[in-house]
């Protein structure tokens, strides 16, 4: 049924028909909101349908399906490549999930410059979705360049009362990583070029070709800060929780979901497979870093008074997850960095969009001022305790899936390592166990007996907005294979690029 | 070759370009006061002429009138990217000087001929004639500077540009002296094997050099010679500001060529580390102080300072690069930066210029305030212009910074990439902060009123397709830039 998508430039399609649906925004006066709405609704759920035909992508045939290859810029061996794996297929679905998720939850939400934001929601959109499918370094460079801008936008117009300082922090973190990578990026290809070879920016020509130790040093710490710093890892995160609590809601869904990936997908699709030999030898450091980041921000987590930084900082530790897994250099830890990807997704994109809901109705975020909630808002506090208990890694919720896999593929490089992380499986517990009891159990504080009698449940777009996510959330926890299935064969070909750098060979290791 | 019908054919575009200036300070002086807009179609005409001509003499490679004046494409191709800058201050002028009662005629005779004398820089074979083409193009712009008569500013501004501007050119001269008495010669080409005879480093080699260097450096405005730069441009017309801040740059830059790589290419070991040396202290100090500017005008003041340092690390590649390849790729990233940066920087001056309609506004950063909600047009054209002079991609300034970093990278000086690429975002810091203004902040009070005349729009319109369309499709300058770089070689 889906084979058609063979047949059609359907990454192209996915990537730019929110552009289209920009182009058509353009053309609707301002103050048709109904019809801006629809607009970019429609626009997204289009790209959401073309990514939904990846999912015939056939785990067992070419690496990179569906590809697209133009000139670009035959000059400098750029080139219009698109393809995509497993890795990216996931991700990608993701991103329009998400980004449909965020454009149905701002529904009634917005109400200044509703234009303007839909048209930024979309080319927020572009590019992400750009990243996950580009097969050439420079290709990817623009789109990664060209999501920031729109993400900047976002916090800096429809942002809380110190969004200027927040949204220039975070453009600002940002840049000195992606403009570093940018150096690296043309040091590669230079270095690859120079050896005789075709100067090119195709991915698959870089990949495998033997850098130089000291150029491959030199460029994974460029890749590390460009990604480092989007991930974030300690102690680089210090723009997330400003970002996420400055920005709109649906702002920090996108954030969270997609943004923060953007740094993982960098290390599992460049930073380990280009410099294999660099990546070995900072292993042991970035696993510190990861550790410490798992660590630190489930600690700082519990001390939060308000709601969207506790989630913010969960986040770094969740994030840390993700790295530790990456950086193992097996199987387990490999695909559990990659679930936990997806599942910190959905789940902290879930709960940022319940913490709006509350906040759109009282104002306020401060856990303090809550309290009491689960006698008034039952349904919502219903929900926010299934997301809750997805982000500790309930068995059965889509959490748990990826941080065990990722604490048995750390178990395989060291006990230690593996038994601090699971003290974090604790600790989260702690944060968000007592997050909720004091938003929803406790007696209502004066402040939330203020808008007591004006609080409703959540509306009909709220459900729909959170709907996908529920799904997901408990699909994936029990079947966690279909996901499973799409990314073991990239993690096994990372596995495969690095293995004459550990000395390891993948297959080996014991599952 | 020296058929002396052929030589004035390969001179067509300074022909036409002297002609149009002579028909503008005619026609000037017989018209009435209330037709006196015609005279911007008029020069648009002539440049569009010149233009034609420009293509007439593309496939020229020749030395003309005894080896003074070369007609290349490299020559061709500066003269092309002076026309567009041309084409644009002429376009962004007239509502600007026409509100303050300042003469058109003049404006755009005296702009005409600061134009000849770039053509004739970009051209000169021969040290004399360089010195003759760089006072052609800096007399006219001393008095642009200074063209707002009334205006203390532009006075101030212009009296300092000529006073440094002419210590430059003597220091130039000398330089130029130096050299002559130290080989015999002022033909460019041969200056470099002359001097490789005297055996290199010898302290009078040296200072000559560095007299060349401190003259040319200070043409185009780089640190530590750059001390006239924010008085003279913040004192001129903001629309002449624009071009101030790009044509004798442009100018600056087709004479570094000119005389760096073709003339001292051979001793360029003795000038690579001086030539990265002003460029990390040009951009990082033009980036530092842009900075704390809150006048808009004078923070693109500075900013153009730093652009110059990123267009010397071109040049600081071409003297690092090892293979004649990586040579020309480095001069094909100073001719792609010279143009692109040109087109942005000088529309950037000009939606500073649209917000002075009333002359009291000075230009600082509150005036940008809720632009986007007043003007969004305006605001989103502005926005592109400051996106693409940080180098965000797809943005004809990404792709400038991309050519100098991959030059940088390819000679071998990674270094001066990585601190290319931190500058890049240190700037970020400064023109996101316009973006904050228009899009971030609500509107003043009393907001400053948008002048939208037809011509000045149509051009903004133009820059910014250009720059979106030069960012995305670079590919047509590349072939044109090839060319041009390769009549070095």
């Amino acid at each position: 049924m889906i084979e058609f998508a063979r047949e059609i430039p359907v990454l192209s399609l996915v990537v730019f028909t929110p552009v289209i649906g920009v182009a058509a925004l353009l053309l609707v006066p301002g103050d048709r909101h109904r019809a801006i709405r629809w607009i970019a609704l429609l626009a997204s759920l289009a790209s959401l349908a073309f990514s939904l035909l990846l999912i015939g992508y056939e785990p067992g045939g070419a690496e990179f399906q569906y590809r697209e290859d133009l000139q670009w810029i035959p000059a400098f061996g750029m080139g219009y490549r698109l393809g995509v794996d497993g890795l990216s297929v996931v991700l990608v679905i993701l991103t329009t999930v998400l980004s449909v998720v965020s454009i149905l939850y701002s529904w009634d939400k917005i109400k200044t410059r509703v234009k303007e934001y839909y048209a930024t929601m979309l080319l927020l959109m572009v590019g992400m979705l750009g990243v996950f499918v580009s097969l050439d370094l420079f290709l990817f460079y623009v789109f990664w360049e060209l999501s920031l801008i729109p993400m900047y936008l976002l916090i800096g117009i429809w942002g809380g009362p110190r969004r200027i300082y927040a949204t220039v922090k975070f453009v600002i973190y940002t840049l000195v990583g992606s403009l570093l990578m940018l150096v690296a990026i043309l040091a590669v290809a230079i270095a690859h070029g120079s050896g005789g070879n075709e100067f090119t920016f195709a991915y698959e020509q870089l990949r495998g070709y033997p850098f130089t130790d000291g150029l491959q040093a030199l460029a994974f710490v460029a890749f590390f800060l460009a990604f480092a710093i989007k991930v974030p890892m300690w102690p680089l995160h210090t723009w997330l929780p400003d970002a996420h609590v400055e920005a709109p809601t649906a702002g920090s869904i996108i954030l969270a979901g997609v943004l923060l990936k953007l740094g993982g997908y960098g290390f599992l699709r460049f930073s380990l497979p280009l410099l294999p030999d660099a990546a070995v030898e900072f292993a042991p450091i970035v696993i510190t870093l990861a550790v410490i980041a798992v660590l630190y921000g489930a600690l700082v987590s519990m001390v939060q008074p308000d709601l969207k930084k506790l989630i913010a900082y969960s986040s770094v530790s969740h994030m840390g997850f993700v790295m530790l897994g990456a950086f193992v250099f097996n199987v387990q830890g490999l695909q559990g960095a990659v679930f936990q990807m997806i599942s910190h997704g959905i789940t902290t994109g879930a709960l940022f969009l319940l913490v709006g809901v509350i906040y759109e109705r009282t104002h306020d975020r401060l856990i303090a001022h809550m309290g009491g909630l689960n006698a008034r808002l039952p349904r919502y506090a219903a929900m926010f305790g299934l997301f809750t208990f997805a982000s500790i890694g309930l068995p059965g919720l889509s959490g748990f899936v990826g941080e065990f896999l990722v604490v048995l593929g750390a178990f395989q490089y060291n006990g230690w390592v593996a038994a601090a992380t699971m003290l974090v499986v604790i600790f989260s517990a702690v944060y968000m166990l007592w997050m909720f009891q004091r938003v929803f159990f406790t007696v209502p504080s004066g402040w939330m007996r203020r808008w007591w009698p004006s609080l409703s449940d959540m509306s009909r777009t709220e459900w729909l907005s959170l709907a996908p996510l529920i799904v997901l959330v408990v699909l994936l926890g029990v079947l966690p294979g279909p996901v499973l299935n799409l990314t073991e064969a990239p993690v096994d070909r990372i596995l495969e690029l690095i293995a004459p750098s550990t000395g390891l060979t993948s297959l080996s290791l014991p599952w | 070759m020296n058929d002396p019908l052929n030589d004035l054919f390969t001179l067509l575009p300074e022909l036409l370009l002297v002609s149009t200036a002579l028909i503008v300070i005619v026609t000037d002086l017989f018209i009435p006061r209330s037709a006196k807009w015609v005279l911007t179609p008029i020069t648009i005409l002539g440049l569009l002429l010149t233009g034609i001509g420009c293509v007439q003499v593309w496939a020229v490679d020749d030395h003309v009138f005894g080896g003074f004046y070369v007609v290349d494409p490299l020559s061709t191709f500066f003269k092309g990217a002076t026309l567009v800058i041309g084409l644009l201050t002429a376009l962004f002028a007239p509502s600007y000087l026409v509100s303050r009662r300042l003469p058109l005629g003049e404006f755009n005779a005296i702009l005409l001929f600061s134009l000849t004398g770039m053509f004739v820089l970009a051209s000169s074979s021969d040290l004399i004639t360089l010195f003759l083409g760089l006072e052609l193009m800096v007399m006219p712009a001393y008095l642009l500077t200074g063209f707002h008569k009334t205006d203390r500013y532009s006075n101030e501004g212009g009296l300092k540009y000529f006073l440094l501007g002419s210590f430059a050119s003597a220091i130039l001269l000398f330089g130029i002296s130096w050299t002559y008495g130290l080989t015999g010669t002022t033909r460019i080409a041969e200056i470099g094997p002359a001097l490789g005879e005297l055996g290199t480093a010898g302290p009078a080699v040296l200072v000559a050099i560095g007299m060349l260097t401190v003259g040319a450096t200070f043409k185009a405005a780089a640190v530590p010679f750059h001390y006239w730069t924010p008085d003279a441009y913040q004192g001129a017309p903001t629309p002449i500001t624009g071009f101030l801040s790009v044509g004798p740059k442009l100018g600056a830059f087709a004479l570094l060529v000119r005389l760096f790589a073709e003339g001292l290419g051979p001793q360029r070991g003795d000038w690579l580390i001086v030539m990265a040396m002003l460029a990390v202290l040009t951009m990082t100090v033009g980036n530092l102080v842009a900075l704390t500017q809150s006048n808009v005008k004078r923070m693109l003041a500075y900013s153009s300072i730093a652009h110059t340092g990123y267009i010397l690390a071109g040049l600081a590649a071409f003297a690092a690069a090892t293979t004649p390849a990586i040579q020309q790729e480095a001069i094909e990233a100073v001719l792609f930066y010279v143009l692109g940066y040109g087109v942005m920087n000088i529309a950037a001056f000009a939606v500073v210029g649209m917000l002075q309609r009333d002359p009291q506004r000075y230009g600082g950063l509150a005036s940008f305030a809720g632009l986007a909600s007043r003007a969004p047009a305006l605001a989103a054209a502005m926005a592109v212009l400051m996106l693409s002079l940080t180098g965000i991609p797809p943005t004809v300034g990404f792709f400038a910074k991309l050519y100098v970093l991959l030059a940088s990278v390819d000679a071998g000086l990674g270094w001066l990439a990585v601190l290319v690429a931190l500058n890049a975002a240190l700037a970020a810091f400064y023109y996101l902060r316009v973006i904050v203004y228009m899009y971030m902040r609500d509107g003043e009070e009393d907001p400053a009123p948008v002048d939208r005349h037809p011509f000045g729009t149509a051009a903004l319109a133009l820059s910014v397709a250009g720059v979106m369309l030069l960012g995305i499709f670079p590919e047509p300058i590349l072939t044109l830039l090839r060319d041009s770089a390769a009549a070095l070689f």
